[in-house]
């Protein structure tokens, strides 16, 4: 097999990996929105602790956060090692610097 | 597959208005980055001259300040990053084996965005006064409060323009790199200046980002009145700081990378040897990038982080050496038992070496925190910076130009003008430069422009000042020397200088518009090298020959700058009180603004709504030019 071919192979791979019909994708957007519902009620039915609404948010957050990027942006699919290389090494220089600055800028 | 519509070819300047073609855009690159540098240069050249006496009156003390920000800011953003980009816009297509970059629009795009902000970073001279706050513009000093000319407006309005052209840059580099590589070329077999930029085209990703939102906040609280900065109303003037740096430590090592690239290319040729330790100069180019992210606070140990923070980016900054000390030792093993040639790429190339060597050694001085109590704003650090910048990687540029010179225009650059270049621009710079170490040790600051006499700086600053026009003698000849080359015929052969490794020396010089006829197959690291040592003529095809896909030439890259540009300009003057009511109508009512993005959206809209397919070169063609790929 040349590396043509194998390429060509690759290609296939990762061809079929995008389609894999409709029926995920449509399990996959109902959790995102119960995941908002969940979001949303939280905050709407008032009588929750606070500092658990606040815990709560974020845990939702973090669950929506991997869905949208998994599904959504693909990243879960063969062939994507790049972006999410880059997307790490981007959260993790963004955050050192966000977080070093703003600690000795106002604490 | 071959369904070919005639498409519009533009002749002359128009030709050159709307290229797309990575080549013809590096050669904009080069013109404009040439421009920008020239310019700088003369800015460089008056400071040393205010500076050859003690109490000189050679310009005042404003024009001084304006010349020092504007020679920093011209010469990094405007003068070195554009030539880098015409270095890797010309070779690295022509490295992977491929025809053009990811996107050749947005490659056009960013040439214009960057030209456009730099004229207008520039057009401050005749209007109204240059920035005048250094190139770091720290503020408070940058703020309205303290700097009411509308200077600094267009070092925030400039660089953001400008800026944007290099984060595309950028951006369509990594695309490049990660798609296009010809088959059997892996990422360990990319040659060494791809991954320089590569690595810098990442570090661009993520670096310009800061700068953008710290321009944009300083432009608000300048020309808006936001309080981002202003300490009278809570803001915080150290926070500039910590945005400018967190983008202008990596920023240098932007700058540094692809020089590193330039000379573990040049070595090796020159040597007639593979370059020594390739994985590990891959792994210290990673480190280093990484790294240059972390260390951005040691040009602030003495705001008082505090001595914990001092410390551990004092050695985060020490570590930095170990990376780089990698880089050194495998140039001069690589050299070690090769067959040198002292071509004067080379001669730039193993200058190179010990003038960075210099240039790091002081750096690892200043990076520890107790010391640089000592050196900070003195002209030790601006020796130190200088040694990197202009000696090691000035030097690298002109190693990587005269070396590409005949791939890029068809024709080599006369050696004995080029050797002369090289000598009179390596014995200026160290005259100008040393001297400035001991300068700042004897306590000359920074950024004055003018010392009194009888201090033991004048010997010292004469010597510098002969040195910088030694230097700039330099630059001239190496000018002549490309006038003079343009004169000649073209025609030299695809590999002239008879020892070339990588893929872009198997290809015609200059290589036609679609680089190669046949994607070449590679079958190894230095993969013409590889080829040349099995005794084949050519690259083997990776594919047979079939009708070339070419992107069509389009205007709207340049219109959409002039959009920006106009848009920047008259955000700029929303403020101004103007003395003309016509003026004051278009300007104050935010018309200008509003017609330069128009102008820009208009294309953008116009670029989409336009489905634009490009055009084909067909095999008749190809085989009519009997051009061998």
């Amino acid at each position: 097999m040349t590396t043509a071919d194998r390429q060509a192979s690759r290609d296939v791979v990762k061809h079929s990996a995008r389609h894999e019909g409709p029926q995920k994708h449509i399990i996959v957007f109902i959790f995102s929105i119960i995941l908002t519902a969940i979001a949303f009620a939280a905050v709407a039915a008032g009588g929750v602790n606070p500092a658990f609404t606040v815990i709560l948010l974020l845990a939702m957050a973090v669950l929506q956060v991997f869905v949208q990027m998994g599904y959504w942006m693909h990243l879960k699919d063969r062939g994507h090692m790049m972006p999410i290389l880059f997307m790490v090494g981007g959260f993790f220089i963004a955050g050192t610097a966000i977080v070093m600055a703003l600690y000795w800028v106002w604490w | 597959m071959a369904h070919a519509h005639s498409v519009k070819r533009h002749k002359g300047l128009m030709d050159w208005l709307t290229t797309v073609d990575h080549k013809k855009i590096a050669i904009l690159y080069l013109l404009a980055g040439g421009l920008f540098f020239g310019i700088g240069g003369i800015e460089a050249i008056l400071i040393r001259l205010q500076l050859i006496k003690p109490m000189n009156d050679f310009v005042s003390a404003q024009t001084f300040n304006e010349l020092i920000t504007m020679h920093g800011t011209t010469m990094i953003f405007l003068g070195v990053m554009p030539v880098i980009f015409a270095l890797m816009n010309a070779v690295i297509p022509l490295q992977i084996g491929a025809r053009d970059v990811a996107f050749p629009f947005l490659n056009s795009l960013g040439f214009w965005t960057f030209l456009f902000g730099g004229l207008l970073l520039n057009l401050s001279w005749i209007m109204g006064g240059a920035p005048d706050a250094g190139w770091t513009a720290y503020t408070p000093l940058s703020t309205h409060t303290y700097s009411t000319t509308h200077g600094v407006d267009f070092y925030t309005v400039g660089l953001q323009i400008a800026g944007l052209g290099t984060l595309i840059g950028g951006i369509n580099f990594l695309a490049t790199i990660i798609t296009m590589r010809a088959p059997g070329m892996s990422f360990m077999r990319m040659p060494m200046f791809t991954w320089t930029s590569f690595i810098t085209s990442a570090m661009i990703l993520f670096a310009f980002p800061a700068v953008t939102v710290g321009l944009v906040l300083l432009s608000f609280d300048r020309i808006l009145g936001a309080n981002f900065f202003e300490v009278a109303n809570g803001g915080n003037p150290v926070l500039w700081q910590h945005i400018f740096w967190i983008f202008g430590h990596p920023e240098v090592y932007i700058l540094i990378l692809p020089a590193f690239g330039v000379i573990s290319e040049v070595i090796p040729t020159f040597s007639r040897k593979r370059l020594f330790g390739y994985s590990s100069m891959v792994f210290a180019t990673i480190l280093i990038a990484f790294l240059g992210f972390m260390v951005w606070a040691h040009h602030m140990f003495t705001t008082g982080l505090g001595p914990v923070a001092n410390a551990l980016f004092s050695i985060a900054t020490m570590l930095i050496a170990v990376p780089t000390g990698i880089k050194i030792f495998n140039w001069l093993f690589t050299m070690w038992g090769g067959q040198i040639r002292f071509t004067s790429p080379n001669l730039f190339a193993i200058g190179f070496i010990p003038t960075f060597v210099m240039g790091g050694v002081t750096g690892v001085m200043l990076a520890s925190a107790p010391a640089d109590y000592q050196f900070h704003d003195t002209y030790f650090v601006v020796a130190h910076f200088h040694y990197v910048i202009v000696g090691a990687l000035v030097s690298g540029i002109l190693a990587g130009l005269h070396y590409w010179w005949p791939k890029m225009f068809g024709r080599m650059l006369n050696e004995t003008l080029g050797k002369l270049s090289f000598w009179f621009f390596i014995i200026g710079f160290h005259l100008t430069f040393f001297v400035q170490h001991f300068l700042g040790l004897m306590g000359m600051q920074r950024r004055v422009f003018t010392y009194l006499p009888n201090q033991n700086f004048d010997t010292l600053n004469l010597i510098s000042t002969i040195g910088a026009i030694t230097m700039g003698i330099g630059v001239i000849f190496f000018l002549i020397n490309a006038i003079v080359t343009a004169t000649k015929p073209k025609g030299v052969a695809n590999d002239p200088w008879e020892d070339g490794r990588t893929l872009e020396w198997a290809i015609p010089s200059p290589p036609p518009e679609y680089n190669f006829k046949q994607i070449p197959l590679v079958r190894g690291i230095d993969a013409y090298w590889k080829e040349k040592m099995a005794g084949n003529k050519e690259m083997t095809p990776a594919e047979p020959i079939g009708p070339i896909h070419m992107p069509s030439p389009t205007i709207l890259p340049f219109v959409m700058s002039v959009g920006i540009f106009i848009a920047g300009l008259g955000f700029m003057f929303s403020k101004e009180s103007f003395s003309n009511s016509f003026m004051s109508l278009i300007f104050n009512n935010w018309i200008v603004v509003i017609i330069g993005l128009v102008i820009t959206f208009g294309s953008m809209l116009l670029r989409s709504l336009y489905d634009d397919h490009g055009w084909h070169i067909e095999v008749e063609e190809l085989e009519e030019e009997g051009v061998k790929a």
